[in-house]
């Protein structure tokens, strides 16, 4: 790129100073960052398009508003006016999916037992360092939900690192809800299993109520969704019968959608089926217990787990109740014995695959935060390498229902790339560039922090260490390395220069503060 | 199990040659001996529990043990795995001439796994709540049938602390009830002063026996370089504290001491300083945002950027043995950093085997050196790579035909 390409992330970066015009800046950074014709061609040294593919040696990926509109070797057709990213000597590899994190939101945890009616779209905090941290880390679709220390939470969120609101970052809202069946601080196993069957039995009852009150000829739960001011129009002025396979009330085509309780809705949703459940089980007892409430009230076949501690070891369950799962503990489990003291080992993914579980990886574990760690881990201790691949990348991409849009380099699918110095799983290799829908978001050579993490340099008047917004326009082109010769943005018509300013996305990381409270924050 | 049917696929399926004890074959796709050019396909002829030849070339012999890859036993300066009570000494702020190797417990269960992670000799120090705690030992993490055959050498280094750690939880006697803590010093200032004093004293009975304290035999031997200062030191000013001091012994003719700092988080900010002083460097393990012990920050270049410099580096794990973060991963951390393979090998081998003296016996895959060799399952250090076999003195403590005998 020109230098001139470049001074606006810093310039713009301070004349956002002013809180006002933070906003309006930030958006009009978001709707010009995709290229101006709405394509993108990457040519990369070597394209990785999914795992256990052959790879593309030399080969070029056409993003067209969004999505990827053609995979394939040096002759495939670049549109003339699309931009191209040329990058010989990068791997080109599909975004990491994270399955399920409680980061990015401003706290994981309720503290009222029963709330599925809550939105994590008003917890998720766009500026957190989590999602600016995802990009440097390649991750580019995760699943926000709530934390671990409840019983049944809220709805969860499926977004992408990027953007100043939840809508720009919205991917789908049809994450699921998220629940627990290892008691939360203070609950004992017989009480949170209680709990939680008890929440479907009060629903049924409530259900039932409603039919009765409708056979009576009582417009109570009208009146009530009135006073709450729901609308009572449309689709929630009908009724429908109840679907789902676990137990049905009889006569619920009677009640008008609409005058469902809010508060019972999403339940209703869940137990006709047409809603995810992830279901947190901390040991292997809890697996048996979510497996057994989420059968009886007919969402299993909508249900991932999400296992940390010795629960896999009911991993014969779990494969029996085909339900996917994703791990969130250490890739080696530890535990010393009663009698002896020994310390024994078992490395989880591994028997994860061998008793017939399908899986996914997280980044919520306690070694390190970022998916190609887990899978190179994974490899080191045996687990074929497309396996491992597929663990951060289409696995979890089909545990929450994206299989057809994320998790692989392939036609028809979000233009999600990711590029690499070199292979994903070495330890030498580093996320050069990040490309969501077509729209580049992430630059290693223009990320400050990064610089500092590795070099400790930290360009004067940025923000990395928390400096002052308001000290006037510096110019750091200078100051930051050009390490990278690959990967200019070019025209291919040669209209270089003056759209350069306005599309430059790269800047992500400056624009968010320093939040580092996400570190100690509570536990999930 | 999967990581049997991996092996085998790997490796040709081997005829398991059982031999008892301490006399192995060991062939490997490559042989990093830590003390020349890599080997490509090479045997390690291991007899009695000695390295009897590294010989390259030719083909596997019949019943040996293999690997992708084998490397030396990696050696780590900081294992912090002293058993029981790691307070504070109440005895003395300085206590040059205890002994760590009087409260390491060597049949704990964590040496295995310390001995599995491929930490095949360790240096066990006293615990940091003192100013200068004691004399640590270099021990092997396992292998040997009794103690006695552990102990590598009971004194290796005279072990220090400098910064916040020794003065923790102390206060000022008066004005509440007498207790452990009521004892100086309550500041860094405090601590620095502490380590002149206590050399300077230790100096003075060189003229004057009659000036010699508990330890100040063991001060003295530091300021005749015998034994190496290893003192802790986190951050910047800690370190320069410690450099000064150095310095300082040295222009005032106190003696010739040799210093290594452990670690030395933030080492990379001022490097020049440890060039000119001459003194030795371990790092402590990697952070992903680069906030370590004692809120230092640690770049993740920091390994690179001193050894290019020359500083002597060590690496260590500080005794944690995860699978993703014991001593290969923080060789690995290194490497993404910029470090070459050949100088991260050097800083979890040789070079530490070096600083506390113990390079005649281990450290590098030489001719009549002790046979400590970690066996892989691919490239050393890689993310993708595990340690699938440990030998110590020749005696199998991690069995790399495990997992192919578990695949038939």
């Amino acid at each position: 790129m020109t230098p001139s390409s470049k001074l606006p992330t810093v310039r713009r970066l301070v004349s956002r100073a002013a809180p006002l015009a933070l906003c309006t800046a930030l958006l009009a950074t978001a709707a010009t960052a995709a290229p101006q014709s709405g394509k993108l061609a990457i040519k990369a040294g070597k394209i990785l398009t999914k795992p256990g593919a052959p790879a593309i040696e030399d080969g070029v990926i056409v993003i067209v508003d969004g999505r990827i509109s053609a995979v394939g070797g040096a002759d495939t057709e670049i549109p003339w006016d699309a931009e191209v990213i040329d990058a010989p000597q990068w791997v080109a590899f599909p975004g990491f999916v994270e399955a399920h994190t409680s980061n990015g939101i401003d706290r994981p945890n309720e503290n009222i037992d029963i709330v599925p009616f809550l939105q994590i779209s008003d917890s998720v905090d766009p500026v957190a360092f989590f999602f600016e941290d995802a990009l440097r880390w390649g991750m580019t679709t995760i699943n926000v939900q709530q934390g671990n220390q409840t019983v049944i939470a809220g709805q969860g969120l499926i977004v992408k690192p990027t953007g100043m609101t939840v809508e720009e970052m919205l991917v789908s809202t049809d994450a699921g809800l998220k629940l627990s069946a290892t008691p939360k601080r203070g609950n004992s196993s017989a009480t949170q299993v209680q709990t939680l069957r008890q929440a479907f039995g009060d629903l049924r009852r409530y259900l039932e109520d409603l039919v009765q009150q409708k056979k009576d000829g009582s417009d109570q739960s009208r009146r009530e969704a009135l006073f709450q001011g729901r609308e009572l129009e449309g689709e929630a002025a009908k009724g429908r019968a109840m679907e789902g396979s676990a137990w049905k009330v009889e006569g619920l085509e009677r009640v008008p959608r609409g005058e469902i309780d809010e508060k019972q809705a999403p339940l209703l949703t869940l137990v006709e089926g047409r809603m995810r459940a992830f279901f947190y089980c901390g040991r292997a007892m809890d697996v048996v217990h979510a497996l057994a409430i989420a059968r009886e009230n007919g969402f299993l076949a909508q249900t991932a787990l999400l296992l940390d501690g010795d629960s896999w070891k009911a991993a014969d369950r779990i494969a029996e109740a085909g339900v996917p799962a994703i791990w969130e503990g250490d890739v080696m489990f530890s535990e010393r014995d009663v009698i002896t003291g020994e310390l024994r080992e078992t490395f989880v993914p591994g028997e994860l695959d061998r008793r017939g579980v399908r899986f996914a990886l997280s980044s919520e574990n306690p070694s390190s935060q970022s998916l190609w760690y887990q899978a190179a881990l994974c490899v080191g201790q045996g687990l074929p390498r497309a396996k491992a691949l597929a663990a951060v990348t289409i696995v979890p991409a089909e545990i929450l229902g994206l299989g057809k849009r994320v998790g692989s380099l392939e036609v028809g699918k979000d233009g999600n790339v990711l590029l690499l110095s070199g292979d994903p799983l070495a330890v030498t290799s580093w996320v050069e560039r990040v490309v969501i829908e077509g729209r580049p978001v992430y630059d290693r050579s223009t990320d400050i922090r990064i610089q500092h993490l590795l070099e400790g340099q930290t360009p004067p008047g940025t923000m990395a260490m928390g400096a002052s917004l308001e000290r006037g326009p510096v110019c750091c082109e200078e100051l930051l390395p050009h390490t990278h010769e690959a990967g200019e943005v070019k025209k291919t018509d040669g209209e270089q220069g003056e759209k350069k300013d306005e599309k430059k996305p790269e800047d992500k990381p400056e624009q968010k503060k320093p939040d580092e409270k996400q570190q100690g924050g509570e536990p999930k | 199990m999967i990581l049997g049917l991996i092996l085998s696929s790997l490796l040709a399926p081997v005829a398991v040659q059982e031999l008892e004890g301490n006399s192995w074959s060991v062939w490997a796709d490559r042989v990093y001996t830590a003390a020349g050019d890599l080997l490509e396909g090479a045997v390690i002829r291991v007899e009695e529990g000695k390295i009897a030849a590294v010989a390259p070339g030719g083909s596997a012999p019949a019943g040996a043990l293999r690997a992708a890859a084998v490397t030396p036993g990696m050696v780590d300066l900081s294992v912090r795995l002293l058993s029981g009570w790691t307070g504070v000494e109440h005895a003395r702020e300085v206590n040059a001439g205890m002994r760590a190797s009087d409260a390491v417990e060597l049949f704990d269960e964590r040496w295995k796994a310390v001995a599995r992670s491929g930490v095949t000799t360790a240096l066990v120090n006293p615990p940091d709540f003192n100013v200068i705690g004691g004399l640590g030992l270099a021990v092997k993490t396992a292998g040997g049938p009794d103690g006695a055959a552990r102990e590598l050498a009971p004194e290796r280094v005279v072990r220090g602390a400098m910064g916040a750690q020794p003065s923790t939880r102390n206060h000022p006697a008066f004005g509440r009830p007498e207790d452990l803590y009521s004892r100086r010093p309550t500041t860094r200032m405090g601590v620095e002063w502490e380590h002149r004093a206590a050399f300077y004293d230790a100096a003075a009975s060189r003229a004057d026996a009659q000036r010699a304290f508990p330890g100040s035999p063991e001060l003295l031997r530091v300021l005749d370089g015998e034994l190496p200062f290893m003192v802790q030191a986190w951050t910047t000013q800690d370190i320069r504290t410690a450099v000064f001091l150095k310095e300082e012994i040295e222009r005032e003719g106190l003696g010739r001491p040799r210093f290594v700092i452990d670690a030395a988080a933030e080492a990379w900010r001022e490097p020049q300083l440890l060039v000119r002083s001459g003194v030795a460097v371990v790092l402590p393990p990697f952070a992903p945002l680069g906030r370590t012990g004692e809120d230092a920050f640690m770049t993740i270049g920091s390994a690179k950027l001193l050894s290019d410099l020359g500083v002597p580096l060590a690496l260590s794990a500080h005794g944690n043995t995860s699978a993703g973060n014991s001593l290969c991963r923080q060789a690995g951390w290194a490497m993404r950093g910029g470090l070459s393979f050949a100088a991260a090998l050097a800083a979890v081998t040789i070079t530490p085997a070096r600083l506390i003296g113990v390079d005649e016996r281990v450290g590098s895959l030489e001719v009549g050196k002790d046979a400590d060799l970690v066996l892989w399952s691919g490239e050393p250090f890689e993310a993708s790579s595990a340690v699938i076999g440990v030998l110590i003195d020749g005696r199998i403590v991690l069995d790399p035909r495990a997992g192919a005998e578990q695949a038939d």
